[in-house]
C-alpha cells in the first residue's frame, strides 16, 4: 500500500498566519481566497514541474523591438531558396535526403542563410558566472550580467515565442501529457518557506498523473505523485540553497532533466551547473532554473522534434546549431578550448504535491528470460 | 522432422484448432520454439490455404506455399492516403520513380534513389492469384485485378505474399504490432481471431501476445492460487480485482470458469484464475508483473532472442542490449511513394539510411551506427531471429566469408545496431534518431517495456 511520507497537518510546522504571510511574500496573487491550507511537516516540502520553457523575454508584441530583421526561416523555407521551383528536376538524394543528413551530423561550416540572431539586451535568466560582461543581458528588474546566451541565438526562432511559438505549446503539451516528465523537486530542512539561510533540495522523477481542475487545463496542488525509483534514477540531484523572502536561491549542481518529446519519443537534457530561483509558497513554486546547456545535447534534442513539427515554427536545426556553437559561452572543450555549452534559463512552474513510496519492489534483472 | 512437427501442432491445437486444419489442411513446417500456442477460431480457408504458427505474430494464414499472406489497408498519411480500398487491388508493376509528398515539409516530385535496382509493388508483393472458377469461401472472396486477373482477398482486402518470406512462418513483410506515428502504411500479415471470449483481448507487444481485458487493461495470474482455485482473498484482492465471468458464459479451450464463491464465477485461462490490477496506472501495463508472484498472461510468448544478449533498465522501462549492455536498435524505412515500398532491408537502396546514419559517409555510418556482430556457426533457434553476411561498405548482402564482409544479427530478417553514444548500459541515446522520430527513415531502441509513452495509445513504443 502506498504509504505518505508526510502529510498535512494545518498550523503543526507554520502556523497559519505565517503560511499566508509566505504566500502574500511570494506571490501577491497567490493563495488569500484559496479555502486550502497546506503546511510543512517535517521541514518538508515538494512539487511538481507544470510548465517548463527556454526563457524567451517578450518586449514587444510583435517582435520588433528584439527581433528587427524579422524570425529566422525554417526547414520548408530553407528548402525552396537552395532549391525553387523553377522546373528543374531534382533528386531526394541532393535534397531531402541531403538536409536529413546535415540535421543528424551538423556542422559549423557556413550556409547560405543568413541567421537572425536577438537584438535585444534585456533577457530573464541569471548572472551564473558572477561577472558583468559586454555580451551579457540585463534583467527585466535591470539586474546586469544576465548569462542567457541561448536566447541570443533562439529569440528570434518562431517556434521558442510566445503564444503561437510550436515548441513552446508542443513541449508544455507533452509534459503534461506524459508521465516521463514528472520532474519533482523536494526542499527539506526547512523552518520557513519566508527565510531561511540553509535548505536541502532534491530532484526526483515522479509517476503519477498530474492533478487538474475540472476543464484539465488548470494544475492543482495537493496529489501526490510516486517516486520512480526503478526507471527515473537518473533525474536524482541535490542542491543546497536558502530562501530569501520567500524566494529560493540554490548552488549549482548539474541535472539530468526528464524531456519527453512529441510522438512518444522520450530524452532528457544534460543540464550543467543549474540552478534554482523559485517564489514559494505552499501551493505554487514559480521562477526560472539556469545554467549551461551542452550544445550538442540540445541540438539533438531538437532533432527528435522530427523536421515536421520543425517547420511548423520556422526552427532550423542546422541554422540552429551553428549559431549554438558560436554563441556557446561555456565548458570549454580542454583540448581545442572551444566552448561546449551554452547559458540558458528555463522558465518553470509548479505545483505543490505529497511523495509516496514506491507501490511495489522493483524486480531487476539482467537475464531475457526474466523480460516482462 | 515434417511429420514431427505436423503431431506436435496436432497436439498443441485441442478441438478448435482441429476444426480449422479439417477445413484447411495442416501446413506445419514451422513450429516456434515457444512452450504454448495462441487458440485461434476456426474458419473455412480457399483450397491448399493454411493457417501457420509464428513466432510473433500468432498464428496467421498461409498460401498454398505455407507463406504468409498480407493485406495493405488504406491509412492516412501527412499529406494523403496509401493503401488500398476494399475490392481494389493496386499493386502492380508501375516503376515509380518520384517522391508523392506525403510526408512534409518536403515537396513532391522528387526522383527517388537507386531507381535501376528499385522494384515495382509486385515484385515485393506478390499477389496471390485465384483460379478463374475460384469461388468465395468464408471471409475469403475473389478480386478482379486491372489487368483482369483474379486475386484472392480477405475481408475484400487484396491478399500479397511478401518477397521476402521463402519459408513457411517467416512474417518478414510486415508485422501485427501497432503501427507508430508517421511510419510508411504497412502491409498487415492476417490471421484467424484469437480465441478469446468477447470479455478479452489479445495486443501484440514486443515480448509476446498479451492477453487484455475488452478495455485493453492488463490480466494477470498469481503463483498463489491452485489450478481452478483462486485463493486471492482479503487483502489480495483489494489491489486484484477477479475477473469476473457472467451467468451465461461457457468454458472454451484455454479459457476456462471457476465458482470463485456461491454465484460468482471467474475467469481462468490455462487453469489459472485471473486478475486486473487496481494500482495499474496505464492500458496494458507490465507494472502488475514487478509484484513478486503475479504474471501478465500472453497466448504465446515471443520466443528467446540469442544466447547472451541481455534486458537492460532504461529510462522508460527495458531494452534489448547485446552481451555488453549496450542497446540493440531496428532500422526503419519506408519511401514516401505510392506504394509505400520498405527501404530498411539490405537488399533495397541503402541512401535513406547512409543519409542518416553517416551523412552519406559509410565509415562514419558504420561507427555511428555499428552492426551486432554474430559468431559465425550462430543460430537463433527460430525465425524472428537470424544472420546474414553484410558489406559494411554498400549496407548490402555479401557473399558468406566475402572479403570485408561481417556476420551480423538480424530481427526480421534486417540487421540490428548498437549506439556508438551509448556509453553504458540502459543508454539509449539513439532511440528516435532519423526522420519521423525513427519511425520512417531512422532508428528506434527495442523497447521490451514501456511504463511512459503508449498510455494505451496506439504506437507505444514497446506495442
Amino acid at each position: 500500500m502506498k504509504t505518505i511520507l508526510w502529510s498535512v497537518r494545518l498550523g503543526l510546522a507554520l502556523a497559519v498566519g505565517t503560511v499566508q504571510a509566505t504566500a502574500a511574500a511570494a506571490s501577491s496573487e497567490e493563495t488569500h481566497d484559496h479555502p486550502v491550507q497546506l503546511g510543512l511537516e517535517q521541514g518538508r516540502i515538494a512539487y511538481v514541474i507544470t510548465a517548463r520553457n527556454w526563457a524567451v523575454y517578450h518586449r514587444t508584441p510583435d517582435a520588433k523591438g528584439e527581433c528587427p530583421r524579422g524570425f529566422n526561416d525554417g526547414p520548408r523555407e530553407q528548402f525552396s531558396q537552395l532549391f525553387p521551383n523553377d522546373g528543374t528536376k531534382r533528386t531526394l538524394l541532393e535534397t531531402q535526403l541531403m538536409r536529413e543528413g546535415r540535421q543528424w551530423f551538423p556542422s559549423p561550416e557556413p550556409e547560405p542563410f543568413k541567421f537572425k540572431e536577438l537584438a535585444g539586451k534585456v533577457s530573464y535568466g541569471l548572472n551564473l558566472d558572477g561577472q558583468v560582461k559586454d555580451n551579457d543581458f540585463v534583467s527585466p528588474q535591470g539586474e546586469a550580467g544576465i548569462d542567457n546566451q541561448l536566447y541570443r541565438a533562439i529569440g528570434c526562432i518562431a517556434a521558442y515565442r510566445e503564444h503561437d511559438g510550436t515548441s513552446k505549446s508542443s513541449r508544455n503539451e507533452t509534459l503534461r501529457r506524459y508521465n516521463y516528465n514528472r520532474f519533482i523537486i523536494e526542499i527539506s530542512d526547512v523552518d520557513s518557506l519566508i527565510d531561511d539561510d540553509r535548505v536541502t533540495v532534491k530532484s526526483y522523477r515522479g509517476l503519477d498523473p498530474l492533478m487538474t481542475d475540472a476543464s484539465g487545463e488548470a494544475f492543482l496542488p495537493g496529489g501526490t505523485q510516486e517516486i520512480d525509483e526503478r526507471w527515473g534514477g537518473f533525474a536524482r540531484a541535490t542542491w543546497t540553497g536558502r530562501i530569501v523572502q520567500g524566494v529560493l536561491h540554490t548552488e549549482p549542481a548539474d541535472l539530468t532533466l526528464p524531456a519527453a518529446g512529441s510522438f512518444g519519443t522520450t530524452d532528457n537534457y544534460s543540464l550543467k551547473a543549474y540552478r534554482f530561483r523559485l517564489a514559494l509558497t505552499p501551493e505554487h513554486a514559480e521562477g526560472v532554473m539556469a545554467g549551461y546547456v551542452d550544445v550538442e545535447e540540445f541540438i539533438h534534442h531538437v532533432n527528435m522534434t522530427a523536421t515536421s513539427l520543425q517547420s511548423y515554427g520556422q526552427l532550423s536545426s542546422p541554422s540552429l546549431y551553428r549559431a549554438l556553437r558560436r554563441f556557446a559561452d561555456g565548458y570549454p572543450d580542454p583540448t581545442s578550448g572551444e566552448m561546449t555549452a551554452i547559458s540558458s534559463a528555463l522558465e518553470v512552474e509548479f505545483v505543490r504535491v505529497y511523495l509516496v513510496e514506491p507501490s511495489t519492489p522493483a524486480k531487476q534483472s539482467s537475464r531475457v528470460s526474466r523480460a516482462h | 522432422m515434417r511429420r514431427l512437427a505436423h503431431i506436435n501442432t496436432l497436439m498443441t491445437c485441442a478441438a478448435l484448432v482441429c476444426g480449422v486444419m479439417a477445413h484447411a489442411g495442416p501446413n506445419s513446417d514451422y513450429r516456434p520454439p515457444v512452450k504454448e500456442f495462441e487458440e485461434y477460431k476456426p474458419e473455412p480457408l480457399p483450397p491448399g490455404f493454411s493457417v501457420q504458427l509464428t513466432d510473433v505474430d500468432g498464428p496467421v494464414f498461409a498460401d498454398p506455399r505455407g507463406l504468409t499472406l498480407y493485406t495493405w489497408p488504406l491509412e492516412t498519411l501527412r499529406n494523403g492516403e496509401a493503401g488500398e480500398h476494399p475490392d481494389q487491388p493496386t499493386c502492380d508493376n508501375t516503376r515509380y520513380t518520384e517522391n508523392t509528398g506525403y510526408m512534409t515539409p518536403y515537396p513532391k516530385g522528387l526522383v527517388l534513389p537507386d531507381l535501376p535496382i528499385r522494384a515495382t509493388c509486385a515484385d515485393v508483393w506478390r499477389p496471390v492469384t485465384a483460379d478463374a472458377g475460384a469461388k468465395p469461401v468464408g471471409k475469403f472472396s475473389v478480386v478482379t485485378r486491372k489487368d483482369g486477373t483474379k486475386q484472392w482477398a480477405y475481408e475484400r482486402y487484396a491478399l500479397y505474399t511478401s518477397s521476402l518470406d521463402t519459408k513457411a512462418g517467416q512474417v518478414n513483410g510486415g508485422t501485427r504490432r501497432e503501427r507508430r506515428y508517421d511510419a510508411p502504411v504497412l502491409r498487415r500479415p492476417i490471421g484467424p481471431a484469437s480465441n478469446v471470449p468477447p470479455a478479452f483481448d489479445v495486443k501484440p507487444h514486443a515480448t509476446g501476445r498479451l492477453i487484455v481485458t475488452g478495455d485493453s487493461h492488463s490480466v494477470y495470474t498469481w503463483d498463489g492460487d491452485e489450478p481452478n482455485k483462486s485463493n486471492c482473498r482479503a487483502q489480495c484482492s483489494d489491489e486484484w480485482t477477479a475477473v469476473i465471468a457472467g451467468e451465461l458464459v461457457v468454458a472454451k479451450g484455454d479459457w476456462g470458469i471457476i465458482e470463485r464463491s456461491p454465484g460468482v464465477k471467474q475467469w481462468t485461462f490455462r487453469g489459472k484464475p485471473l486478475y486486473t490490477r487496481v494500482l495499474d496506472r496505464r492500458l496494458r501495463s507490465l507494472e502488475g508483473s514487478d509484484v513478486q508472484g503475479w504474471h501478465n498472461v500472453y497466448t504465446q510468448k515471443n520466443p528467446e532472442p540469442p544466447a547472451g544478449f541481455t534486458v537492460q533498465s532504461a529510462r522508460i522501462g527495458q531494452v534489448l542490449a547485446d552481451s555488453a549492455g549496450r542497446t540493440l536498435y531496428v532500422y526503419n524505412c519506408g519511401e514516401d511513394t505510392v506504394d509505400q515500398l520498405a527501404c530498411d532491408h539490405p537488399t533495397t537502396t541503402q541512401a535513406y539510411r547512409l543519409a542518416v546514419c553517416g551523412n552519406f559517409d559509410a565509415e562514419r555510418c558504420n561507427k555511428t551506427w555499428p552492426y551486432v556482430p554474430a559468431p559465425e556457426n550462430a543460430v537463433s533457434g527460430n525465425l524472428i531471429w537470424g544472420t546474414a553476411w553484410i558489406d559494411p561498405k554498400s549496407g548490402k548482402l555479401a557473399e558468406a566469408k566475402a572479403a570485408g564482409a561481417v556476420h551480423v544479427w538480424t530481427f526480421r530478417d534486417r540487421p540490428v545496431y548498437t549506439f556508438a553514444q551509448d556509453t553504458k548500459p540502459g543508454d539509449a541515446y539513439g532511440d528516435a534518431w532519423g526522420e519521423f522520430w525513427g519511425n520512417r527513415n531512422g532508428f528506434k531502441a527495442f523497447w521490451l517495456r514501456d511504463d511512459f509513452t503508449s498510455a494505451g495509445r496506439a504506437g507505444g513504443n514497446a506495442d
